[in-house]
């Protein structure tokens, strides 16, 4: 039983998160690359222009995949319950060697949060990307554009932070995590201890 | 212009009346704002508020075509304040002369002067003439106290304007009236200088000569003649304008202004007799006397070896026009529209839109067999035949229509209104076809004359003994290439013998054959001299053997900071700046204001070439070398192309008048002239349209209501005359692109009309469409307790260009057929109009 | 070298709109088709073939008809400029050595948000989508030459020369303060006015929009230290406390 796989993820999940993840990487690189006027980076696509072509059709790339995200994560991200409470007033373990944490659903609280964050904040950064980019017929779009602008770079600066420490997590941080995003399976016993009410549910 | 356009810069006072500098002549401007930066006032009297107006200190709203009463009112506010220039008045002007007991004015003559025959609508001047005495020299009153002396005579006339008159006619409050009057009249002090800048808004009227007359009068009682500063300047329409009249441009004249002889000038000597003018003062220059020396060096020019003292040096071939026959603009387009012309050469010019009723001008056209269309673009003239309104089935005039070469693709000299010639090269190869002006003429000289040697014809000789020397001629004959340089060398003259001063002994030599003239003072009446313009003698010369091109120096040296830049160009008469400018010093010589000294007279003038010491004058090449008035043998007058040598206040020569009277214009919004009720018009202008009949294309409706608008017409900065230029360069279309009309908020409010309308401007003439401007830069006008309004649009647009039709037509189709009494000049600056919401 | 600025004097301008056409004839810019609506000042606005422009304005006088008054409209120049600020494409738009805010098409990606930051609202797009504006004639004035509507203009309505000349200048001339003299680092574009700027259509005091300046001076260094401080923080936190292995979760 010791070595007993189960299917955390789907093959849809999976290509969708990569997807997002692909795309977020051409976003960021181009993005700091027009924010900075980065040369090197600027090398990389060939010219401003380009990396201006590359950066809006990721933005499309990102903006339908954030959109299918919604089915795999947003329900459970949207079910709060005291053990979620629990997890967060614990800060899910994380400053101390060894925590009790309450049982946790497929996803625990901080990815919910961390979910429900890249959803707002991707939807920020998508609408003003596409405002700015497609500049609609509105009265006094001068002001239009420097909110997009702002809320654009604002949305940026929190990715800036919260992506690094999602890729940590998923990573580093948690040995085994990461095969959820390749192989989309995970040992039975590794989730029982992460995901003790999804592994209930299953009917393990 | 009697002074030139960077002495602007000089003047205290700029009086900016009948003209619109700030977009008709923009660069102009670069020196009026020069002066105001130091100080200079700025005054524009306009009807409209215009850009100029835009950058005045005082700004004067006026009635259309009453600017002679606004003038008279200020001679009336000079004299009756004392505020007039005494020393120079009497010393320099023929206000102390005594006139003809005899002589009465419109104030006492039924609105006329005496003299007047209503029959033939012309004056007898017997009774302006000027006493003489025994020995022929005008009976003077130094006093200027004598009930007949010119001064107390324009005092009388004057009086009539008084201030609460003027207003009335004009519609300008008394305060602007009293702002405008006293400012300009500062100038009547030695140190100070007052210039009159004056264009189109003032010749084209039926009073156009007078209006420059009554200022001519003003800038002599204040002493601004012949100063730097001063002076009255016509700024010209077209850049080249004044060179094209001194070249003899119009039907009256020849170069140089030498009249043009009608057939009963039978022979040399009568004209030397009749055109000569003469005087018995022995202090009057009267240069005018030296007209035998130019006559016959023009016909040595023009004829050259065919010129001998046998055949009167071919004055017979010269062409004469009838006793009393008028050949200007409106005689002629009124001849055509008669049928009375077979073909018609447009040279460099759109009559159908420019001139005065052009509707009228595009009928005349169609009576035509064929018209010659010299012009860069088509135009409304070259396709009057498919015009709006016109079936091209019924016109039978063949259009030829000949492509000619832009400025800058031709060689050759402009005259500005300065009188300053300034050589221009050619930058570029003309495009495609078209040729210079010069080419074309040589072409058509050319077949022309093998014409008249193959099938000979009535009088062939003025033709086959024309001089023609411009350059290599081909097998047949023909100039290959015409070169430019050998026109402007005729028309500056050649020796054609040497020329000894024989007063003095040895002989000195003057001239040597063959060589170019110095300048006019060494030109003969014996036909050893040529010379194709007097005036342009000296443009062209040669000094120590080398030739020198007069017109195409650029040196930047100035005198005393007045700008005169004698080593620019060249300018007409002997590379004199400023005329008159023996009235800039008195009569010691000493400038009356030594801070813009135009000339001085230097008793020990140091003679570069010879470094010897004499008498002789310091600044700019003065009015004649002879030493200043108090000089009593030798002093003499100071305007010398006048016979008595003064400047003048009374002026009999003009055909309407010795005083300027205000008249209404042959439309206008009265019923009867507030200042004579007999006499509402100019009587002497010709008119085309009585009650006895005439043309219903002439036709004038003065007091209708129907009509009940005044307008007037004027140019855009963005466009030149009829557009043809401007119209296909889309960089103005851009800024200019439309027919507008502006008119006041309140004519507006009283139509329904909207900023932004398009609505139609009619006369009883024509009717063009417009977009309406409604503005605050016209103003109704109080006139005899009455609301007037006015309106005004541009003449720049035509249907032909742009091709869409977007632009609207010309507002000649509006404008009357009436030309001013003494130039015939066509009215288009005041008349009476009627504006609806298209 | 000496910054470079015009000196825009109203008081001199004639409404003659050499200057318009001279730019139009050194920059090659077509011409557009415009209709006539009611004033004399077309095209209505800036255009991408349109740098510069003279502003008509007509406003009632107390001692006159009317008072009208014409004033040149372009690029400022700011030294401060908001437009290079936001601008994300390398090399779009730049300082040239003498102070004008340049452009070079190729570099432009056509974001317009450069449009957006410029308190002045003057830059263009063109039928490509990329930037248009005055650029004080940059090509002339690398040669030492003056830009075309300084050179054409007639009475000095604008005049091009070292900016601190011509601050000295006029201040011996009697004008405390030219407009621009301060703001926005300095305006390449400074004005003569004898009234309120307001009349002339001018902002009393231009300003970079404020979201620009938040974002230059804290969005745009906060992306850098976010990024730096989440790697910092995973890492301080895999040294310090280290991966949940498996065995310590509970």
């Amino acid at each position: 039983m010791g070595n007993q796989m189960i299917k955390k993820a789907n093959a849809f999940e999976i290509l969708n998160h990569w997807l997002l993840a692909g795309s977020f990487l051409i976003l960021t690189l181009s993005g700091f690359g027009f924010l900075f006027h980065l040369q090197q980076v600027v090398a990389i696509f060939g010219s401003a222009n380009t990396m201006k072509i590359w950066h809006n059709y990721a933005g499309i790339v990102f903006s339908i995949s954030l959109f299918l995200t919604i089915f795999n994560y947003l329900p459970v991200s949207l079910k709060f319950g005291s053990d979620d409470m629990g997890w967060i007033m614990k800060a899910g373990g994380y400053f101390a060697k060894k925590a009790a944490i309450p049982p946790q659903d497929v996803i625990n609280a901080g990815q919910k949060l961390y979910y429900l964050f890249i959803l707002f904040a991707g939807i920020a950064i998508a609408a003003s990307g596409f405002f700015i980019w497609l500049r609609p017929q509105v009265d006094d779009i001068r002001k239009w554009i420097l909110l997009s602008h702002l809320v654009h770079n604002i949305a940026f600066d929190l990715f800036m932070i919260a992506v690094p420490l999602h890729i940590y997590l998923g990573t580093l941080a948690n040995p085994g995590t990461f095969r959820i995003m390749v192989y989309g399976t995970v040992p039975l016993e590794w989730a029982k201890k992460r995901h003790a009410k999804w592994v209930q549910k299953m009917g393990y | 212009m009697t002074n030139h356009w960077i002495d602007f810069k000089n003047a205290d006072v700029i009086l900016v009346m009948g003209a619109n500098p700030a977009e008709n002549h923009p660069i102009s401007m670069k020196w009026i704002m020069k002066a105001r930066e130091k100080g200079a006032k700025l005054i524009v009297v306009d009807p409209r508020f215009t850009r100029t107006a835009a950058k005045a200190d005082i700004y004067a709203q006026m009635r259309s075509g009453t600017d002679i009463a606004f003038l008279g009112g200020m001679i009336n506010y000079i004299l009756k304040n004392n505020l007039y220039f005494r020393e120079y008045v009497v010393n320099y002007t023929n206000a102390t002369f005594l006139v003809t007991p005899d002589f009465k004015g419109p104030g006492e003559f039924n609105g006329v002067f005496s003299g007047y025959d209503e029959k033939t609508r012309k004056y007898d001047k017997k009774t302006w003439s000027i006493q003489m005495d025994d020995k022929g020299v005008p009976k003077k009153d130094p006093m200027l106290k004598d009930p007949n002396s010119v001064f107390q005579l324009l005092k009388k006339h004057y009086s009539r304007y008084t201030l609460d008159k003027v207003s009335s006619i004009t519609g300008t409050p008394k305060e602007k009236l009293i702002e405008v009057y006293k400012t300009y009249a500062s100038t009547g002090k030695p140190n100070r200088a007052g210039t009159e800048l004056y264009a189109m808004g003032w010749t084209q009227h039926t009073v156009g000569t007078q209006n420059i007359r009554a200022m001519s009068i003003i800038q002599l009682l204040l002493g601004n003649m012949g100063m730097a500063g001063g002076g009255i300047n016509a700024l010209r329409g077209a850049s080249n304008v004044q060179g094209s009249t001194d070249h003899g441009l119009l039907f009256h004249i020849l170069p140089g202004y030498l009249p043009v002889p009608s057939a009963a000038v039978v022979d040399l000597k009568t004209y030397i007799e009749k055109f000569t003018p003469k005087t018995k003062d022995p202090k009057s220059v009267n240069w005018g006397g030296n007209r035998p020396k130019y006559i016959t060096s023009y016909l040595k020019a023009i004829y050259g070896d065919k010129a001998t003292k046998e055949n009167d040096f071919g004055y017979s071939y010269l062409p004469k026009i009838d006793e009393g026959m008028n050949c200007s603009w409106l005689m002629l387009f009124d001849q055509m529209f008669k049928g009375k012309f077979e073909g018609f050469f447009v040279w460099g010019q759109n009559p159908a839109c420019s001139s005065g009723n052009a509707g009228k001008v595009r009928k005349a056209l169609s009576k035509l067999k064929w018209m010659v269309n010299v012009t860069l673009f088509d135009d409304e003239t070259g396709s009057f035949w498919k015009g709006p309104d016109t079936d091209p089935k019924e016109i039978q005039t063949e259009v030829f229509q000949l492509p000619v070469t832009t400025i800058v693709e031709k060689e050759g000299s402009i005259t500005n209104s300065g009188r300053l010639a300034q050589w221009r090269y050619r930058t570029i190869e003309p495009i495609g076809e078209s040729k210079p002006d010069s080419e074309i003429m040589n072409e058509l000289y050319f077949r022309i004359k093998r014409l008249y040697q193959k099938q000979g014809g009535k009088f062939p000789e003025p033709i086959l003994n024309l001089t023609w020397d411009y350059g290599k001629k081909g097998a047949d004959g023909k100039i290959k290439k015409l070169d430019i340089h050998s026109v402007a060398k005729e028309i500056n003259g050649y020796y054609l013998e040497d020329l000894f001063d024989k007063k003095v002994t040895p002989p000195k030599q003057l001239g040597k054959k063959g060589d170019l003239c110095t300048n006019f003072v060494t030109l003969q009446a014996d036909g050893t001299t040529s010379c194709g313009n007097w005036i342009y003698s000296g443009s062209y010369t040669q000094a120590d053997g080398r030739v020198v091109n007069m017109m195409a120096r650029r040196g930047k040296k100035d005198i005393g900071g007045l700008g005169l830049y004698p080593e620019w160009g060249w300018a007409w008469p002997l590379n004199r700046r400023i005329i008159y400018n023996r009235a800039s010093v008195d009569l010691n010589g000493n400038p009356w204001d030594p801070k813009r000294a135009v000339i001085k007279w230097n008793p020990n003038k140091l003679d570069p070439k010879t470094k010897k010491t004499a008498p002789g004058w310091d600044g700019d090449v003065p009015d004649g070398p002879a030493p200043p008035l108090a000089d009593e043998k030798a002093g003499k007058y100071p305007f010398i192309m006048r016979p008595d040598g003064m400047g003048a206040i009374f002026g009999p020569g003009l055909a309407d008048g010795p005083f300027p009277e205000h008249y209404e214009p042959l439309e206008c919004p009265l019923s009867e002239n507030p200042m004579s009720k007999k006499q509402r018009i100019n009587p002497t202008i010709k008119l085309f349209y009585t009650k006895e009949g005439g043309l219903p294309e002439d036709i004038f409706l003065s007091g209708d209501t129907r009509y009940p608008y005044v307008a007037t017409t004027y140019r855009v900065t963005e466009h030149w005359q009829t557009g043809v230029l401007t119209r296909h360069e889309p960089w103005q279309m851009e800024m200019m692109p439309q027919q507008f009309v502006e008119i006041s908020k309140e004519l507006a409010a009283e139509k329904g009309i909207k900023n932004g309308d398009k609505v139609t401007v009619s006369s009883a003439r024509g009717k063009v469409w417009a977009i309406a401007w409604v503005t605050d830069r016209f103003k109704p006008f109080k006139v005899m307790n009455t609301t007037v309004h006015q309106i005004g649009l541009p003449w720049c647009f035509g249907w032909q260009h742009p091709e869409d039709g977007s632009g609207g037509d010309s507002s000649n189709l509006l404008t009357p057929t009436i030309g001013d009494a003494n130039t015939m000049i066509p009215e288009s600056k005041a008349f009476m109009v009627n504006v609806e919401r298209a | 070298m000496a910054r470079k600025a015009l000196l825009i004097s109203p008081e001199l301008c004639i409404g003659c709109r050499g200057c318009q056409t001279a730019c139009k004839a050194w920059n090659q810019l077509p011409a557009t088709k415009t209709a006539n609506k009611g004033s004399a000042e077309n095209p209505p606005d800036l255009t991408p073939n349109l740098y510069n422009k003279i502003r008509y304005v007509e406003m009632p006088s107390e001692t006159n008809t009317v008072r009208w008054l014409f004033v040149s409209q372009r690029c400022m120049h700011c030294d401060d400029a908001g437009c290079i600020k936001i601008c994300p494409a390398p090399g779009a738009l730049f300082k040239t050595k003498e102070g004008a805010t340049a452009f070079n098409k190729d570099n432009c990606i056509g974001c317009k948000l450069c449009v957006a930051a410029c308190p002045f609202n003057v830059p263009r797009y063109d039928e490509k989508e990329k930037i248009s504006k005055c650029n004080l004639c940059s090509d002339r004035i690398a040669d030492g030459l003056a830009p075309a509507c300084a050179k054409t203009c007639p009475t000095g309505a604008i005049r091009y020369g070292d900016r601190d000349e011509i601050i000295g200048k006029t201040q011996k001339a009697g004008y405390q303060k030219l407009y621009g003299q301060m703001d926005l680092g300095g305006l390449g574009v400074l004005y003569a006015f004898k009234d309120s700027p307001k009349i002339y259509g001018m902002d009393e005091h231009p300003q970079i929009p404020e979201t620009v300046v938040f974002w230059h001076k804290v969005l745009k260094p906060l992306a850098y230290l976010g990024l730096g401080g989440a790697v910092a923080a995973s890492l301080l936190h895999y040294i310090a406390i280290g991966p949940k292995k498996d065995e310590e979760v509970k």
